[in-house]
């Protein structure tokens, strides 16, 4: 699989997440290098909670258990709990289980909504976060993804240079805020070098987490 | 009705005895392999004008019967008529029966791959065996007649070389020359001696290896590369040497076993995440490239070869420009072109992380396209037989000096 690295724009402190800001956002990446559209994308995050009769053992419960599909993996879902640093790819029949057992209700469901670029050699998506039933907008991700590399090392100095490529163009736009990227720490998580869909889980999960966590630091 | 039946059932065998073609049983192993083709197609042939017949003669027998049971009054005419053709027909049965026995015996018509090819089934219909028989026989020909020329050809250039040895055939090693030759070569020696060395395939490839760590070569024979290149994605450990493909010859370098040198036409180097190279050699087993490519180390498909173009920008672009090294080299380095060129093809190990010797950026913008992309060019002009070996005896494997720009950057650079 293709290296890909998610960052998450976090606004100045004062400024909200809107979907102007989002067109602009998109603008900027259309007028960028040469890019073409190149289709949608989607993925969907659930944050479960465990089923409880008594609440009042849940410590021993992970607090972080996040299921996580995605367009690119029909037939998986992955499953992380960040505290452990544990990722688990299942099968997607793993939700009719879960289903019958009752053992975890969805607590919060997200969608992750990304319409795709191709610029020569990388990909770039935009993608923005809303909740499952709702409309509103509730993050702003871009995916960066360099085509003809698939190890994380080799990849990081082109990587690291069309964010700086990428930054600039922002910079001009003077938006309110700025893309910043989670360290995603694959290596905790005892994953390879070689990118794979575990990979790009664990970095929505993150990506989303610093969301969660700004936004309560905002309001 | 009544007049059939009382006939007595017709003579089972006839008096005709079966064709036979003198040299039929037995005598058949021992003549050339086209005289037996000829005489199996015109037993062929025999057999389809046999079933021919039969069928004619089927025909004529239901026709009697037709008539017979429609028109009695006609006597017993349907009947002689009958009777003819049962004769008729019994007897070509047999001659088919008879010229079967024979194609068995003459090795055509068994099932155990005489000519190590499968034979067709035959079919309920005899006209189309016949055909497809032929058609068989046809490409048992072809075959045969190229494994004949090509051993003819070998036999001749072998003796051409022990009793005419002044005279230059430079086209193929010959293989025990270049296994004596392997066994004895020692990993330093001083120039002149070098260069006469690497004329010799396996060598240019140990060498290369020795000198340039990290890097995977592999070489195959380019029908073999065809198979490999469709699943270069299924075998992703990219330590094991060891495929499954039956009957291939690789020549595995460090284990410099009876491997046929003549036969290697297509050369796979891996430099891990990072690119494969696949370059063509003309003719096999020589040290003459005569194309290469760049693909990403994840592409497979049967368009990776020394021919195709990567799906990525990157590589498309490398691809290029290494023809037009190609080029140089096979004019300005004679004796070691593909020597300088793997060396020159290695220096691409520093693709996605070395800057741009003009600019110090790692991607620039492509004036055409305005993609971005990495330093694509390295300078083929500084890969000289001699300043390889300098650069490699002066200083330690690790460091790699080639300077590398950008497509934009170059032009302004000369």
């Amino acid at each position: 699989m293709t290296v890909k690295w998610i960052l998450h724009w976090t606004p100045t402190p004062g400024s909200v997440v809107n979907s102007q800001i989002l067109s602009e956002i998109s603008q900027c990446v259309e007028s960028f290098v040469n890019a073409v559209k190149d289709g949608r994308w989607k993925a969907t995050l659930t944050f479960y909670r465990p089923n409880l009769r008594d609440q009042s053992i849940p410590s021993e419960f992970p607090r972080d258990f996040l299921g996580i599909s995605l367009l690119e993996q029909p037939n998986k879902y992955y499953f992380i709990i960040r505290g452990n640093k544990i990722i688990l790819e299942a099968d997607s029949t793993i939700l009719t289980i879960m289903e019958k057992l009752q053992s975890y209700k969805s607590k919060v469901a997200l969608n992750f909504e990304g319409v795709q670029y191709k610029m020569g050699d990388f990909q770039m998506k935009v993608v923005k976060v809303v909740p499952n039933q709702a409309e509103s907008l509730r993050g702003i991700l871009i995916e960066i993804e360099y085509l003809p590399l698939s190890s994380i090392e080799k990849a990081k100095p082109i990587m690291e240079e069309f964010l700086e490529v990428w930054r600039e163009v922002m910079s001009k736009k003077s938006l309110p805020g700025h893309f910043t990227q989670t360290e995603p720490h694959f290596a905790e998580y005892k994953l390879p070098d070689n990118y794979t869909s575990q990979h790009t889980a664990i970095q929505y999960a993150a990506a989303l987490a610093q969301l969660i966590q700004s936004a309560q630091l905002r309001g | 009705m009544q007049q059939q039946s009382q006939q007595a059932p017709p003579p089972h065998s006839t008096s005709t005895p079966p064709p036979a073609p003198p040299s039929s049983t037995g005598g058949s192993a021992a003549e050339a392999p086209p005289k037996q083709v000829a005489l199996a197609m015109d037993k062929l042939g025999e057999a389809e004008r046999i079933i021919a017949d039969i069928r004619i003669g089927a025909d004529r027998v239901l026709e009697a019967l037709f008539v017979a049971a429609s028109e009695p009054r006609h006597g017993t005419k349907p009947l002689q008529l009958f009777l003819k053709e049962d004769a008729c027909m019994r007897r070509y049965l047999q001659d088919l029966r008879s010229l079967g026995k024979e194609l068995e015996e003459s090795g055509v018509r068994s099932r155990k791959d005489f000519w190590g090819l499968h034979m067709p089934l035959v079919c309920p219909d005899g006209t189309m065996v016949g055909y497809a028989w032929k058609r068989q026989l046809a490409g048992q020909a072809g075959a045969s007649a190229v494994d004949r020329t090509r051993l003819a050809l070998k036999a001749f250039t072998d003796q051409k070389r022990r009793f005419f040895p002044h005279l230059d055939c430079g086209l193929e090693t010959n293989e025990s020359a270049s296994k004596k030759r392997c066994g004895s070569v020692e990993s330093t020696l001083d120039p002149k001696e070098e260069s006469s060395i690497l004329k010799m395939l396996p060598d240019v490839l140990k060498s290369v290896e020795k000198e340039v760590p990290n890097l995977k070569i592999l070489t195959f024979e380019r029908l073999d590369w065809l198979k490999r290149a469709s699943t270069l994605n299924s075998s992703t450990n990219e330590n094991s040497v060891d495929h499954s493909y039956p009957g291939s010859n690789k020549l595995r370098l460090g284990s410099l076993g009876t491997v046929a040198t003549e036969k290697v036409a297509v050369i796979e180097m891996l430099v891990p995440s990072t690119f494969r190279v696949v370059i063509s050699l003309h003719p096999a087993g020589s040290t003459d490239p005569d194309a290469v490519a760049f693909f990403a180390p994840e592409e497979s498909g049967s368009y990776v070869h020394a021919r195709g173009f990567s799906v990525h920008h990157v590589f498309r672009h490398i691809t290029d420009y290494a023809a037009t090294a190609l080029q140089y080299f096979l004019g300005n380095q004679v004796e070691s072109s593909l020597y300088c060129l793997l060396h020159w093809i290695c220096s691409y190990q520093t693709l996605f992380s070395r800057p741009c010797s003009k600019c110090s950026r790692l991607l620039a913008a492509d004036k055409q396209s305005a993609f971005l992309l990495p330093p694509v060019l390295r300078p083929y002009w500084q890969f000289s037989l001699s300043k390889i070996l300098s650069t490699i005896s002066t200083k330690d494997h690790t460091s790699d000096i080639t300077p590398a720009y950008h497509l934009g950057c170059f032009s302004e650079e000369l």
